[in-house]
Formats: C-alpha cells, structure tokens, sequence
C-alpha cells in the first residue's frame, strides 16, 4: 500500500559507522592489584581452586588495608608507552562504589579522572589508519558468579568464587575512530599481540583476559540533506573476537531498524547497555545497573598518590620491545621470509624471540635468516611437536641451532641428518659438529667408498639399473635407498645422483 | 561542584538508600530526609569557599608511592575463607540468585 506523503519519514540514502572501543586486560602479575594474594591471571594460578587465592583483603574483612602492587603500575605504564601514551607524574585512586556479590568491598578501586596514561594513538597495520587512545587506567577485577555446580548441575542461586577478586586490570579507552567492525577486531589482535610481547598476558581469551566493550552508533544522513545519529549502545563483556565482531554487525542493522520505528537520536539519557546472545548472534537489552554519578566516585583514602618520575619511567621504557608489527616488516622485507613463515613465527612471543636468537647466533646475517626460519618451521616443529613442548623449550639452543646451520650450509651433514641431528640436540648440550661425527652423520667424501656403495646398489637392483639406462628417472629411489643405507646416510643426494647416472653410461 | 539542592525530596532519599541497599520505612524516610537535607546544607555553605587554583586534597598525607614488589604472601584456607559465609555450597559461597552475570 502507498504511504501518505504526509506521514512519510525521510529515506536513510547512508549509513556510517562510529565505534569505540573499551578493553579490559587482565595483567598477569604474580600478585593481586592491592594485595600479595596470588593472581588467577598469572600462568602458575590458572588452575587453581575456587576460593583458594583469597586473604583477609580480598575478602574485605575489617582493618585489612590495600597495599599497590609495583609490577602492576610498571605493566600498565608499558602498554600505555607502546599506545603512545603520556604518563601521567601523578595518579590516584577512586572508589566506584556499588553493592554486589563479587565485589565484597562494596566498592572498586579504580581511577576515575587522574588516570595512570592518556592521550595515545596506535596506528593499524596495512590501512595506517589512526586510532585514537583517549585513556588507559587500572582498576582491580571482581569475583566471578557461576550458576553451574562441579560436574554440571544447575544451581538455583547464584555461587561466589573470589579468585578472580582483586586482578589488576587495564582499562583502555580508544576514541570513536572505528568504522567498521573489521577495524575494531584488527586493532583488538593487534592490542593483544602487543600485551602478549610486553609480556603483560598471555591473552587467552577463553580464559577471559582481555574483554571488549564496543561502544555503537550510526550516523544516518536522510534523503532531506540531514544528519542523524542513533543513541549510543554499549555492548558489555565480549570475550571473542567473533563476537565483538557479530555485535557490532548486529548493531549497525538493528539500529537503522530502531531509528526507523521510533525515530530515536543519540542524546541525554538515551545511552543503552546490551549484551551478547552468542546463541541466537544478536545483541539483547541488559537491565541498566547504576548511572555514573550513582556510583559516588570519591578518592581511596586508603591509598597514597603515584607518582612516576624521569628514572623510573625510563626503567619501564628499557623493559619495552619491538612489537609483532615492526617485526613482521623486518622478516618479510630485509630479512627475505616468505609471509606465511614470518606470519607462523610471529604467532608466539617466544618462538619470534627464538627465531631472532637464532639469526643473532648465526652471525646476525639477514641471508642466514630465511633458512634458519624454514629449518625451524619444518623441522624444529616437528620435534617440538614431538616432545610436546613449545620449539623455545624443546631443549636446542639458539647456539646449536646456528651450528646444525653451518654444517648443513658447508656440506657436512646432508638434510636428512640436519633432521635427525636437530632431534639429538634438542636432548643433549653437545656440540653440533661432534654430535655429527659421533653419530657418523659427516659426508663421506671419499670417492672409493661412494663407488663401492653405488656398485653394490647398482648389482643388487638389476632391473632399477636397467630402468635408468631407460631413462625412467622414477628407479633412481630404489638405487639411492639402498645407498642411504649402506652408507648409514652420510651421503650427499646429488653426488650420489650424479655418481649412479655414471655408472649406468648417462652421465653428464 | 554541584549547587546544592534547594530541598531533599523522598524519591531522593528512597534512591540512596536503594543504592546501599536499605530498607525505610515512610517514616524512616521522611526522619531521613531532613538529616539530609542539613547535612548538604552544611557542605554547600563549604562550597562558598573559593578553591580555584587549588589542587583537591585527595588523601592528607604527603607520601607518595607506597608499593610492594610483586611477591606472592599467605592466603586463607578455604574453610576461612567459608567460615562468615551465609551459605556454602561446596567450594563457593552461595548467594540468592544474580542476574546479568558478573558486575566486572
């Protein structure tokens, strides 16, 4: 049916857009944010028991009094550093103050307008596009509420474990420079690969480590000339970049949708909080908790200022190393990688870290790294893989790997036994080159004993011989196994291949 | 900082005291109301004072940077830790059902 002109909202002819991004990073200290109970972030404590990493603190009991923990200032002043950030020479504590089961203070220590980085940008790797850093504070993080007993059953209320109570956590706040929910999901794995190489987390995000808030609007410009934009939504607590991802999606439809039937704009009071249904992918509407002035932010008498000077800032910024990105253009670019190898190298901190202590042990040659990387990859995996543990602590060292190097490049060993030597070495400290002649893996040069091993092939495999004065190629497999073998592979292939094609009359 | 309110209304006092979760009665609330209203009284007639300039005294001692190096100390045993709870419920404490999740 034809609308009434009369009635006819204006046509959406664009839509833009606008996001910004709240992460929380849970820091991997060994101890609590204002207390020396252990931390649940922490790798040792990932599995420990429900309500086993509290004190008198994290339980709020009377008198117990907040002390900061120093590594955790120094990790929040690192990343703040690689964002770009100023730190700030003065910093203090706020209460935000609410009542709720995971919280047994009744309030969360934060920073509410004097927090510890400000005014950072990170540029996007591939586009260059800047990103905003508007803050990045530290907070502690709250117990966690669970509804399901050990072994799976439903429980009627709600059950406090306070493990996760008093985490340090790193608040940061981009600007609303995002565009698209590819962006957002870029600069999140980017800001993840740079904690993971300051070494502030492992970032699992199943482990709940890092969370998303994306905050989302939409600009609209209508078919009369005019802008509108649509209230702003906060989707709280996303833990995957699949659905930060899928909320932003949602939101950029659903809000066109809501525009059109109540015709809402962004505006005083009009800011919803949603959540997201990873069942059904859409964003749900969340009960409103406390406005911000309900939480009565006021400062921590209990604690005393921060206050960062010249010689402690530079001792945070010796700690500071190359991020994943420089890296990257240094592998693909003067040290020659193919993408994918430096892609595969750069997945872990350490392996990148191992990779490099490699080149450096081999001379720091950027020539030598291409190879070094290949080795590592196709055959260091393996038996890292085999071991069950990362390549850095598979047990070869850096040094050995650059000495399996060289005997490979100077002919010494063929590739075969590079293999079978890199698995010896991950299980010894020996010297490469003697592990090597211990073991018989050196290419026998001697041309007699080479003739002996090719005749005895040759004899034994008549019909192979026949085959390759045929010209059939595919019999030279036969008549090298059986040299492999007799000779307990300390052949060069090709001076084998060359030799055989010889003794059958085709040589070169 | 905010003028001061010209009075306290109940609906005011009925949503502080719901953020720290008390219970009033009418009564209570209108007792309440007038205690209130004093007491900001009071802390508008501090807000006259001219501050600008002045940076807000967050804490009154002078020290700075109280930390500790990141060692681990002692904790509670888990029936410490259970000991005040109102409920238990294996390993956790056990609360009336929370809805929405985590605060965190």
């Amino acid at each position: 049916m034809p609308r009434m002109a009369t009635t006819q909202t204006p046509e959406i002819t664009s839509t833009r857009l606008i996001i910004g991004l709240e992460i929380h990073i849970e820091l991997a200290t060994r101890t609590k944010m204002f207390t020396r109970a252990p931390n649940v972030a922490h790798p040792s404590r990932y599995d420990s028991a429900p309500n086993t990493l509290v004190d008198p603190l994290v339980m709020a009991l009377p008198g117990a009094l907040p002390v900061m923990n120093r590594r955790a200032v120094e990790m929040s002043m690192k990343v703040g550093l690689a964002l770009g950030c100023s730190i700030a020479r003065r910093c203090r504590w706020d209460r935000k103050n609410y009542y709720y089961p995971d919280l047994p203070k009744g309030y969360q220590i934060s920073q509410y307008d004097r927090p510890l980085c400000t005014d950072g940008a990170w540029e996007l790797a591939g586009s260059g596009r800047r990103i905003g850093i508007i803050r990045a504070h530290l907070e502690e993080d709250t117990g966690k509420l669970g509804h399901e007993l050990p072994g799976g059953l439903d429980y009627a209320g709600s059950l406090v474990d306070l493990n996760r109570a008093g985490t340090p956590l790193l608040e940061v706040v981009t600007a609303p420079d995002f565009t698209t929910a590819d962006e957002v999901v870029q600069f999140a794995q980017e800001l993840r690969d740079l904690c993971r190489y300051l070494r502030v987390t492992e970032g699992i995000m199943q482990k709940g480590h890092m969370r998303f808030e994306p905050n989302v609007n939409l600009a609209l410009t209508l078919d009369d000339g005019r802008e509108v934009r649509t209230p702003v939504v906060e989707v709280k607590n996303l833990n995957s970049f699949r659905s930060l991802k899928g909320a932003i999606e949602h939101e950029a439809i659903r809000q066109v949708e809501a525009w059109q039937a109540d015709g809402r704009v962004m505006g005083r009071g009009m800011k919803a909080t949603r959540g997201w249904d990873d069942v059904r992918l859409v964003t749900v509407l969340q009960r409103e908790k406390e406005d911000a002035h309900d939480y009565r932010y006021f400062p921590d008498p209990d604690l005393v200022w921060v206050e960062v000077d010249e010689a402690w800032l530079a001792r945070v910024r010796e700690e500071l190393v190359e991020l994943p990105g420089s890296r990257a253009q240094r592998y693909v670019g003067p040290w020659g990688l193919a993408r994918k190898d430096a892609d595969q190298l750069l997945a872990e901190p350490d392996l990148s870290d191992f990779f490099e202590a490699c080149v450096a042990a081999a001379g720091g040659a950027p020539a030598a790294a291409a190879a070094i990387a290949k080795l590592l990859l196709n055959v260091g995996m393996k038996h890292a893989n085999e071991r069950q543990k990362p390549l850095h602590l598979a047990g070869i060292t850096p040094a050995q790997v650059a000495g399996l190097m060289a005997l490979r490049d100077e002919g010494t060993v063929n590739a075969g036994s590079a293999d079978a030597l890199f698995g010896m070495l991950c299980d010894s400290d020996d010297e490469p080159r003697a592990a090597a002649e211990r073991s018989g893996m050196v290419i026998v040069r001697d041309d007699r004993a080479l003739d002996a091993w090719v005749d005895a092939a040759l004899a034994a495999n008549a019909q192979a011989a026949d085959d390759l004065r045929a010209g059939k190629m595919a019999a030279m497999g036969r008549i090298m196994g059986h040299v492999m073998k007799s000779s307990g592979g300390t052949v060069d292939a090709k001076t084998v291949q060359a030799r055989v094609m010889e003794r059958v009359g085709k040589g070169a | 900082m905010a003028e001061p309110p010209s009075s306290l209304s109940s609906k005011d006092v009925a949503h502080v005291a719901r953020l720290a979760r008390l219970h009033l009665d009418d009564a209570t609330v209108e007792s309440y109301r007038t205690q209130l209203a004093s007491v900001l009284t009071h802390i508008a007639r501090l807000g006259q004072v001219d501050t600008s300039g002045v940076e807000p005294m967050a804490h009154p001692m002078d020290t700075v940077n109280r930390l500790d190096p990141d060692e681990p100390g002692p904790v509670l045993t888990l029936d410490q830790v259970l000991m005040n709870a109102p409920a238990r419920e294996g390993d956790f404490i056990a609360v009336p059902k929370v809805l929405g999740g985590d605060s965190a």
